[in-house]
């Protein structure tokens, strides 16, 4: 099995850990696994933007960069969802990129539904002690249907005890650009999440997108939590993160 | 600009909502109404499996339903004319709000009305019909208690089905108080009854007094030339029975072929808008008052209210107004017809599209700016009222989708503010600066190799900022992400470059 790892812009830039992370989990199913030199966005903030055109070039150098892998993985619902259901979209009256990007969208997968559904990982490569709590990213809940997997996959860690909270599948109030050109209203939807979490006590909260993570943590912090640790959820099947 | 636009505050959304997320009693008021919302519509689609029905199947068969009647309306609507002319009610056309308001004035001053009972309608928000009325001499009184309330108050609704749910108990109390002539009372929850009882013993008067009843209309029934009218609190039949007027003002969207369809879509609108598989009361009004039992003609369009379509039986007193005249509304709606829009019209307006938003459930509706606010006011007002007029609204939304999730006629709202924002881009209606940002981001993006560079710089220098704290708490770059959270930022390396140098070794 060739798999190709799709990064994304923001693990990238903003938390390597998880890629890394990723890039092991995919390894320990004995695959291949390449990380394509070009990739840098998916182009999801031009579309969220209105832009069709440039979310349209930025397509068109993904699905060059991914295409011809078994799989693509991702560790993000949100850029997932951009190539499997967007993709396709803006090259509908396109004939010559309409079926390249078909292809790329029937073979890219979110991480955890990958390695729970498809890569079927036997065991965890880490341990984890304590309780966590999974917030279910909207891309990831609403459009790709994501929800058992990350479950499934986080009760095979040893000493994770999974505690939900009321109202997980809320949104957390990232939104992309939508928490800069709203930064206040993003705030009082976040801080309900924050709420959300803190009632379950978990000592971590866990995610598969690192917008929403990024968010949440940042508000966390502000409000004064040092503690609740928020971490990708390939963090904590393959370790990694910064304690 | 038209009629709608002159009204409408939605280009001060962003102002507006800086004020509301800085409201502790509004915040308070919203949290304490959002999961019950959520809650109820929950029950109310678990009442559907036990009976034996599935909502993704039944949504289907009403989004089916809909866009049968959204594509040949005008044949409905004329069909829906002539039975309901036939019945003995008048069907008259309003291009838009002002032509409604007109409209309504001229039939009460003809009927020689000075008072007016009205029951919850969202189409007289978009006449502004109070507004109209009293200017005209003519006493509008609303008698849906949460609409009772936001008129004392002078305020709009806030919401489509809880009108005044951004209300503290406090708050009405002082309402009720003023307007009742009485002294304020410390209040809680405990009293609402009391205080429902209260305004019902008000309104009581204002239904026996009042000349004339304007209600909205739920579901138009084309084949019978019916109003359907959903209501939990029975003012809706004090209004639309006891005046010797009643005027129907409704959208030319509401309309379903047959009462077979209006059943169908019975079953989703009372649960997807408070849970309840019927609302507590459901009325078909139809015609007018019968003058006498000679005047009944039996036929496929029945007269006179009582039994649908039966003559009246002995010693059955005739019932209802003596003149009934439906206004049926464009405002807008005929332009999104065969538009890329036009899956908005499906709208029955239960609400559940708000009640399920997490911006709606941090602002409340006024922040909106116009009728009708949460994800549908986010799509109707901008195109009611004009794009150029309404910028902010489909740039508002997080994109969570939940909206679509619950709508129960499958309107893909967040598609359709997208739709939006690739108008108002089109149509150069983006701050340059905007414009600006995205094309140079992506065309360093389109870059890999300056992009790589670029980003090995940018990770640099939020290091540098965080300063070995691991997170930024003043980013100049994005202040409104850092004006109340933090950036949590890596150890200034980028995944590329770490990656390429364990490559290396």
């Amino acid at each position: 099995m060739r798999l190709a790892l799709y990064v994304t812009c923001l693990v990238d830039l903003m938390r390597p850990s998880i890629g890394f992370a990723s890039l092991r989990l995919l390894e320990a199913l004995g695959a291949e696994v390449v990380v394509p030199e070009g990739q840098t966005c998916c182009g999801q903030p031009a579309w969220s933007a209105g832009n069709r055109a440039l979310a349209s070039d930025l397509a068109k150098q993904a699905i060059a960069e991914l295409e011809g892998f078994d799989h693509v993985v991702i560790p993000s619902g949100s850029c997932t969802d951009q190539i499997r259901h967007v993709y396709p979209q803006l090259f509908a009256d396109d004939p010559l990129w309409l079926p390249r990007a078909q292809a790329l969208a029937a073979r890219t997968h979110e991480l955890a539904s990958f390695l729970a559904d498809i890569g079927k990982l036997a065991q965890p490569l880490v341990e984890f002690s304590g309780n966590v709590t999974y917030h279910d990213s909207c891309k990831g809940l609403r459009q790709l249907g994501i929800k058992r997997q990350p479950r499934e996959l986080l009760l095979k860690v040893q000493g994770l005890t999974l505690k939900e909270m009321p109202d997980c599948e809320e949104c957390c109030g990232f939104g992309g650009a939508f928490s800069v050109q709203f930064g206040d209203i993003s705030a009082r939807i976040v801080d309900r999440k924050c709420e959300a979490i803190a009632a379950t006590g978990a000592d971590a909260v866990v995610g598969g997108d690192l917008g929403c993570l990024l968010n949440i943590e940042g508000r966390l912090r502000r409000r004064g939590d040092e503690k609740t640790r928020v971490l990708h959820i390939a963090e904590v099947l393959a370790g990694g993160a910064a304690e | 600009m038209n009629a709608a636009a002159k009204h409408s505050q939605a280009m001060h959304f962003h102002a507006r909502a800086g004020e509301k997320v800085r409201n502790p009693a509004l915040q308070r008021a919203l949290q304490k109404a959002r999961p019950l919302f959520v809650g109820k519509r929950q029950k109310g689609l678990a009442s559907l499996a036990e009976d034996g029905l599935d909502f993704t199947n039944l949504r289907s068969t009403a989004e089916n339903i809909r866009n049968r009647v959204l594509a040949d309306l005008d044949v409905w609507l004329e069909l829906f004319e002539e039975r309901a002319t036939a019945s003995g009610a008048e069907v008259m056309w309003a291009r838009d709000g002002d032509e409604v308001a007109r409209l309504v004035v001229e039939i009460a001053q003809k009927h020689g009305v000075r008072k007016v009972t009205k029951s919850k309608s969202m189409l007289s928000e978009e006449a502004r019909l109070n507004e109209a009325l009293s200017a005209a001499g003519i006493r509008p009184v609303e008698t849906d208690l949460g609409e009772y309330i936001v008129q004392l108050a002078g305020e709009p609704p806030s919401h489509i089905i809880a009108p005044a749910v951004h209300k503290s108990i406090g708050e009405v109390e002082a309402l009720f108080a003023e307007e009742h002539g009485r002294p304020q009372q410390a209040r809680t929850s405990a009293d609402i009854p009391a205080m429902a009882r209260e305004a019902r013993e008000v309104l009581r008067q204002h239904f026996l007094s009042a000349d004339m009843g304007i209600s909205g209309a739920n579901f138009l029934i084309a084949e019978t030339g019916s109003a359907a009218l959903v209501t939990n609190e029975g003012n809706g039949r004090m209004v639309t029975t006891l005046p010797r007027v009643h005027v129907v003002v409704t959208g030319i969207e509401k309309l379903l072929p047959t009462l077979e369809d209006f059943a169908t879509l019975m079953r989703l609108l009372p649960r997807s808008a408070t849970g309840q598989s019927i609302s507590n009361y459901v009325s078909l009004l139809t015609g007018t008052r019968a003058r006498d039992v000679g005047a009944l003609t039996p036929g496929p369009s029945p007269a006179g209210r009582g039994e649908m379509g039966a003559p009246l039986h002995d010693g059955q007193v005739p019932e209802g107004p003596e003149k009934t005249v439906f206004i049926l509304v464009d405002n807008g709606r005929a332009n999104l017809l065969g538009s890329a829009y036009q899956d908005m019209l499906r709208c029955i307006r239960c609400g559940a599209c708000m009640n399920h938003c997490p911006v709606y459930f941090s602002l409340g509706g006024h922040a909106y700016g116009w009728v009708y606010p949460g994800p549908m006011g986010s799509v109707l007002t901008p195109l009611y009222t004009g794009i150029e007029n309404a910028l902010d609204l489909p740039h508002a939304s997080t994109g969570c989708g939940h909206c679509a999730d619950v709508c129960p006629v499958g309107i893909p709202l967040p598609s359709l503010m997208h739709r939006l924002k690739e108008e108002q881009l089109a149509r150069g209606l983006r701050p340059w600066s905007e414009r600006l940002a995205l094309r140079v981001w992506a065309w360093v993006a389109g870059r890999p190799r300056l992009y790589r560079w670029l980003t090995r710089r940018v990770a640099r220098y939020l290091d540098w900022l965080a300063d070995g704290t691991g997170r930024i708490r003043i980013f100049g770059l994005a202040p409104a992400w850092t004006a109340e959270r933090d950036l949590p930022v890596a150890a200034g390396k980028t995944f590329h470059e770490l990656y390429a140098a364990q490559k290396r070794k």
